[in-house]
């Protein structure tokens, strides 16, 4: 590499006196040189940024009283200024002045208001540059991009030839005379008419080039659209249309070629809605394109198959989880309303894995719209070995009232796991039908209260008759006697529910009754009839209810009162 | 790698060669000249319509005089010039778009009816002072433009107005202007070079260097932005050995100064002018002999050519970076020979909406086309036959308005077009007048005295101009075919 002639050196006692002490510079760049190592370590709300950036700021400060601009010459190693090294740094690997060096910039000038704000858009490009591949944009690019107002830079174009060749004349025209007059005055004999080339007054009415308002409108109409344009799914749409109407198998090959890894080039740039398009319109292109050969319609089909592969899709969801922003929702259900079977599994197991709330939610709604799509899926997923998902499959079912989910949520409630039990349970009470029901009579007898406390809810609030003497048998029964408030509650709930005008004379006696020895029940379960007799809430189950006002104990005058006013 | 020499740091223009440069050193007089003209343009409206004391009237001010002590503390002197259609703060030329269109038009009259060219502010101008001088800058006296200023320095005077001082009109600075053409011809140069070497490149199967094509094209807009004219004047180069790659070159040009017109930020026209420079890349994968064929071509040929637009949008595809795919310039390529109404080739099967950028590069592209002389086109047609060909055929499919933009960006008579004057000089075109009512009274270069004797370089004078008897002294009474009278327009432009 030739050195540059911009700054020559000179010698000690020929260079010109500085408007400051070099230190106050040298510890100028001291701070950007570590600037610019914090921009890469840490994002911009972090202490230890900021404080880098104020530090480099002030830094400016004690200069601005002496010039108004700082004019640095680059060398491979070196800033100076003025002619004196004001930063050495041999070790390309750390170098500022390399940085600057190797992509042409020979000279830097920073002019007083270039802290406020120019300063952290330098250092953003330089955190690019440093990362950048060689064949992604360079320094001089980024800054040609930035405009930068407080900073001027010289540069030598490594990338472009300096003495370009130019078909120039080598000599002037050679002197002669044109015989345009005479030209003139035949032409004017021959056709004294209009000839074309002639000009005429009417071509040059004014107003025929003049922009009007509206028309202004409409061209700022049309660079706003421009910049609105979805830019992926344009070009995307492009190469399908050139694949539908270019039939030549070679173009074909290319165009698959291009699709298999711009999809890829778009999953990585986070553009989901226009994988979803791809997607969407490749699987419309198998149908209708003319002369497709099965190797093409294989590639094609391939697409949107890669992508569902559990092992493919877990990365993209880990991606997700990772990247800083979470796409639209509506680009990630076109993209997932794409995918071919296997998704839903991968997907429900991802609801529990995403450590992102905002990724969490958005998965929701996409394991949603899949399970209601493929619901053969999520019933197979109930039996999933992996926990997570056949919880989140009954979920799904329950919502979606799959019937077809019955007999495999059968087989949930034989499982040891309880959490698999209480999700097939609830899965059953929002299915809620008749073998549903049926099945959750069984769930009574579970060993788990939180299954027995589903169940029971389920079989009163639909009023599953044929479950009555199960609940009778435990409301009347010693059992119910252990059971915590909660679930005596739901027992006497669905019993009041399930037995209506027949439970009265029971639950009076619970109520208002004593026993041989004189005992009353206990207030608990005083206060779980009372609620079942609101329930009931016939004339008979008041009365019953009146009668207990002036029960001593306040948990049974408030679930009295409480039943007396909701009454049903 | 290349040797050379540094730029001199004189000026804030950067007329350095293409490899060699200077950069960012005009953004805040940029910046705030814009909106100095602005508020300029504000208080003038303000001035005119209410009077001196009320309230109005003293909040623009201010405004002007803030901005006035900004610029000054910044850069020490400030010196308002107006030149054609430019204006100047300090070396700096301000940028026209169609946001500040308006203003920019206001000022420029104002100044030019009170005789005045420029105007340097000195520090500590107070709004009273800007109250008169722009009271006085609308009421500007009769007579000749000496007179008009003289006028009007006497006033400004007799109100004991010392922060301005006047000047009278003055060219474009000739050192300047000879500096611009020498960086337009080598970035015209540079420009035509990378694009040989791109599509040779594509041509042999080889990767291009992307970062060339976006060197070229900041240059060509820096170029554009700063003085288009030297850069429009050497697209009548139209090289027939070289035409695939000067009219790529030329179309760029022309596109990025269209879209100037448009009001297209500057990372838009750096967008739009890679767009146009490899609007035809598509040809490199059109063979040589079929492309350069004269006449004849058979169906199967005439599919090949044809199919440039879509080959160009997969060769564009093909030459993308990680994470840098030209999604415009594969819009572009694949749009620019559609029409308006989408038809056109090629054929499309998704509904979609023409870009702006495609319709700017359709317009470019058949402009230079026609006016260009290639291997089935021996007789190329005059520039402005063929902007009247754009304008009152719908059947070419351009977007009327745009041709409208374009045909005031080149004018009645486009750059290079030859004409023979009232005066029997033949002349050729310049410039566009920047008088806006003056776009068929173009800057001419005249190369032929009233006896057809040649001249080289010959001289240029404004056809705007008036004799002493109050007409004007030369008018154009005909467009001529440069080649009837063997005369190489590019002689007069490189």
């Amino acid at each position: 590499m030739t050195s540059p002639t911009i700054a020559p050196e000179l010698i000690e006692n020929e260079l010109p006196d500085p408007p400051c002490p070099p230190q106050l510079v040298e510890e100028m760049l001291r701070h950007f040189a570590r600037s610019i190592k914090t921009h890469q370590l840490y994002l911009p709300n972090n202490p230890i940024y900021q404080r880098a950036i104020e530090n480099l700021r002030a830094a400016f400060a004690p200069i601005w009283p002496h010039t108004q601009e700082i004019v640095l010459s680059i060398t491979e190693a070196d800033f100076r200024w003025l002619g004196r090294s004001v930063m050495h740094e041999a070790n390309r690997a750390e170098s500022v002045p390399w940085v600057f060096f190797k992509d042409g910039v020979r000279e830097l000038t920073m002019m007083q208001g270039i802290e406020d704000d120019e300063l952290v858009s330098l250092l953003r490009i330089l955190q690019r540059v440093r990362n950048a591949a060689p064949e992604e944009d360079d320094l001089l690019t980024l800054m040609w991009e930035q405009e930068f107002t407080r900073l001027r830079y010289r540069f030598v174009d490594i990338n472009l030839d300096a003495h370009p060749s130019f078909d120039a004349p080598s000599e002037p025209p050679q002197e002669r005379t044109i015989p345009i007059v005479e030209d003139m005055r035949a032409e004017e004999a021959a056709q004294p008419e209009r000839k074309s080339g002639i000009v005429r007054m009417e071509d040059l009415d004014a107003t025929l080039y003049f922009l009007d308002e509206k028309e202004i409108d409409y061209l700022r109409g049309e660079v706003a659209a421009e910049q609105a344009i979805d830019l992926p799914r344009n070009v995307l749409a492009i190469m399908l249309d050139i694949f539908e109407v270019q039939e030549n198998d070679k173009v074909r090959d290319e165009i698959c070629g291009n699709l298999e890894s711009y999809m890829l080039n778009l999953l990585a740039a986070g553009a989901y809605g226009a994988v979803g398009y791809l997607l969407s319109e490749t699987d419309q292109l198998i149908g209708r394109a003319s002369a497709l050969s099965p190797v093409h319609k294989q590639r094609l089909l391939a697409l949107p198959a890669s992508l569902s592969d559990p092992a493919v899709l877990s990365q993209l969801l880990e991606s997700l989880d990772h990247s800083e922003v979470i796409p639209k929702q509506s680009d990630l259900d076109s993209l997932f309303d794409q995918l071919r079977g296997g998704v839903l599994g991968t997907v429900l197991g991802w609801l529990k894995q995403a450590q992102k709330p905002e990724l969490r939610t958005a998965l929701e709604r996409v394991a949603g719209r899949l399970a209601a799509a493929n619901s053969a899926e999520m019933v197979k997923l109930i039996g999933s070995s992996e926990v997570s998902v056949a919880v989140e499959a009954m979920r799904r079912a329950g919502e979606l009232k799959t019937a077809a989910a019955v007999a495999p949520l059968a087989k949930v409630l034989q499982q040891p796991n309880v959490e698999l039990r209480q999700a097939g349970a609830q899965a059953l009470a929002e299915i809620a039908s008749p073998g549903a029901l049926k099945l959750l009579e069984t769930a009574l007898n579970d060993e788990d209260r939180d299954v027995r406390i589903i169940a029971v809810r389920a079989i009163g609030i639909r009023g599953h008759r044929a479950a009555l003497p199960r609940v009778e048998a435990v409301v009347q029964g010693k059992s119910v006697k252990g059971a915590d408030l909660t679930e005596k509650m739901a027992y006497f709930e669905a019993y009041g529910a399930l037995a209506r005008d027949a439970g009265i004379a029971p639950l009076d006696k619970l109520l208002n009754g004593r026993s041989f020895w004189g005992r009353r029940a206990g207030p608990e379960i005083r206060a779980c009839a009372a609620r079942a007799l609101g329930i009931i809430g016939s004339a008979g189950a008041l009365e019953s209810l009146r009668s207990a006002t002036a029960d001593r104990d306040p948990m049974v005058r408030s679930a009295i009162n409480r039943a007396m006013r909701e009454r049903t | 790698m290349s040797t050379t020499s540094a730029a001199t740091a004189t000026g804030s223009t950067n007329f350095a060669p293409p490899n060699v440069g200077e950069r960012g050193s005009d953004g805040f007089v940029r910046k705030m000249g814009r909106e100095f003209l602005l508020a300029i343009y504000g208080a003038l409206r303000t001035v005119k319509m209410y009077p001196p004391d009320n309230p109005v009237v003293q909040k623009t001010v201010q405004e002007v005089v803030r901005l006035a002590n900004e610029l000054l503390r910044v850069e020490r002197e400030v010196e308002l010039r107006v030149s054609g259609e430019f204006i100047f703060i300090n070396a700096t030329r301000l940028r026209l778009d169609l946001e500040n269109y308006a203003s920019f038009s206001r000022i420029i009259s104002a100044f030019r009816d009170a005789g005045v060219g420029l105007c340097r502010m000195r520090d500590g101008s107070a709004t009273r002072d800007w109250v008169v001088f722009l009271t006085l800058l609308q009421n500007a006296a009769v007579g000749d433009q000496d007179g008009r200023l003289y006028a009007l320095g006497e006033k400004l005077a007799a109100a004991k107005i010392t922060a301005f001082e006047l000047g009278p009109p003055t060219n474009v600075d000739e050192e300047l202007r000879q500096k611009a053409k020498e960086a337009a011809k080598r970035t015209y140069a540079q420009s035509v070079s990378v694009t040989k070497d791109v599509i040779n490149s594509v041509r042999m199967g080889r990767s291009p260097n992307i970062k060339k094509i976006k060197r070229v094209v900041q240059g060509i807009v820096d170029q554009i932005l700063n003085e288009e004219t030297s850069l429009i004047g050497l697209t009548t180069l139209r090289d027939y050995d070289e035409y695939t790659f000067t009219h790529s070159v030329n179309v760029c040009i022309f596109s990025v100064a269209l879209g100037r017109k448009l009001g297209l930020t500057r990372i838009q026209l750096y967008d739009l002018g890679v767009a146009a420079l490899m609007h035809d890349i598509g040809k490199a994968r059109v063979p040589v002999a079929v492309l350069n064929k004269p006449s004849g071509l058979a169906e199967d040929e005439w599919r090949l050519i044809c199919g440039h637009p879509w080959m160009g949008v997969l060769q564009l595809f093909a030459m993308r970076g990680q994470n840098d795919i030209p999604y415009r310039a594969m819009i572009v390529s694949f749009e620019h020979h559609k029409k308006t109404d989408l038809s056109g080739y090629p054929k499309h099967v998704r509904p979609r909406t023409m870009s702006i950028y495609s319709k700017v590069v359709a317009v470019a592209d058949a402009f230079d086309a026609a006016t260009s002389r290639r291997a089935y086109q021996n007789t190329p047609l005059s520039p402005a036959d063929v902007l009247q060909e754009m304008r009152i055929n719908p059947h070419r499919g351009m977007d009327q308005v745009l041709v409208k933009a374009f045909m005031s960006l080149v004018g009645h008579y486009p750059v290079g077009t030859l004409v023979v004057l009232d005066t029997f000089e033949m002349a050729i075109v310049n410039a566009v007048n920047a008088v806006p009512e003056a776009l068929s009274r173009p800057i001419v270069r005249l190369i032929s005295d009233e006896q057809g004797n040649l001249l080289f370089p010959g001289t240029i004078v404004d056809l705007n101009q008036m004799n002493d008897a109050g007409g004007y002294a030369r008018t154009i009474i005909k467009v001529a075919d440069p080649e009837r009278y063997a005369i190489r327009v590019s002689d007069y432009f490189v």
